[in-house]
């Protein structure tokens, strides 16, 4: 059984129905494996979501993405132009919080690219952590593709909306998938916040 | 990232084929299946051939 994560990140016509929409297909997330979804909605491009499906499956990924699932969920939500979707695994989680800064939720910022090695993005972040603590930085999660080794999403939770301003407009060196945000498949940056979490359970 | 779900096609792939000379999302979906089915990725498709055409080494 393989766990993985399946994210996209898309413009919807009203990003409140999506909580509602989802959960009238636990059934069908439950078939695939799914155990939990989350959303995230954009606070600088309204109507984009960023929707995350935390999968443990024994399909091979290409048959778990044809499955209609997906077709019927982007149907429902009324996207027409299917975009292009990111499936990987956790392969880094850093926290750096301490329970007094934790609340309330941060802004998240997404990155999905291609960087040239996934490895060394990794030794650079844990080699900035203290700079990182300083920007506001209080969780980085470093997801790597399945289909491409360079390819990677990045989550980064920040502690409010200016820090999440300055950390965009000038990012830390450690921070090099930021640049190449938006290039080709890869949507640009996403700047959010937490909207919904569902969690499935095999009975559903 | 996949690209087109019907086919199972990643970005990686169609950048390849664009690299070879794929230049219109027909050319794409002829040479590698990419929206050659229901068509609902070919806005990611046509994305990922201007992104090589942005590119300095195809300039």
């Amino acid at each position: 059984m393989r766990s993985l994560v399946i994210a996209s990140d898309y413009r919807v016509p009203d990003p409140t129905r999506v909580p509602q929409l989802l959960e009238s297909r636990k059934p069908a997330l439950a078939d695939i494996g799914a155990h939990h979804v989350i959303v995230h909605a954009s606070t600088i491009d309204h109507g984009r979501v960023l929707v995350s499906i935390a999968v443990r499956n024994r399909q091979p990924i290409v048959d778990l993405l044809r499955s209609r699932v997906f077709f019927e969920w982007f149907d429902a939500v009324g996207v027409e132009d299917i975009p292009a979707v990111f499936a990987g695994e956790l392969v880094d989680r850093i926290d750096l919080t301490d329970a007094a800064d934790s609340w309330p939720p941060g802004v998240i910022v997404a990155a999905m690219t291609s960087v040239p090695d996934v490895s060394s993005v990794i030794e650079h972040v844990h080699l900035a952590l203290d700079r990182f603590r300083a920007a506001g930085i209080r969780k980085t999660w470093i997801f790597q593709a399945f289909d491409d080794p360079r390819e990677v999403m990045i989550l980064q939770e920040i502690g409010d909306e200016n820090s999440a301003r300055r950390w965009i407009e000038d990012p830390d060196s450690a921070a090099e998938w930021m640049e190449n945000a938006g290039m080709g498949a890869y949507p640009p940056l996403f700047v959010g916040k937490f909207l919904h979490m569902m969690r499935i359970d095999e009975t559903d | 990232m996949y690209v087109c779900l019907c086919k199972g096609v990643t970005s990686q792939t169609v950048s390849e084929v664009v690299a070879q000379g794929a230049s219109t999302t027909k050319k794409v979906a002829k040479a590698c299946g990419a929206g050659s089915d229901c068509g609902r990725c070919r806005r990611t498709v046509r994305a990922i051939i201007e992104a090589a055409l942005m590119a300095p080494e195809t300039r």
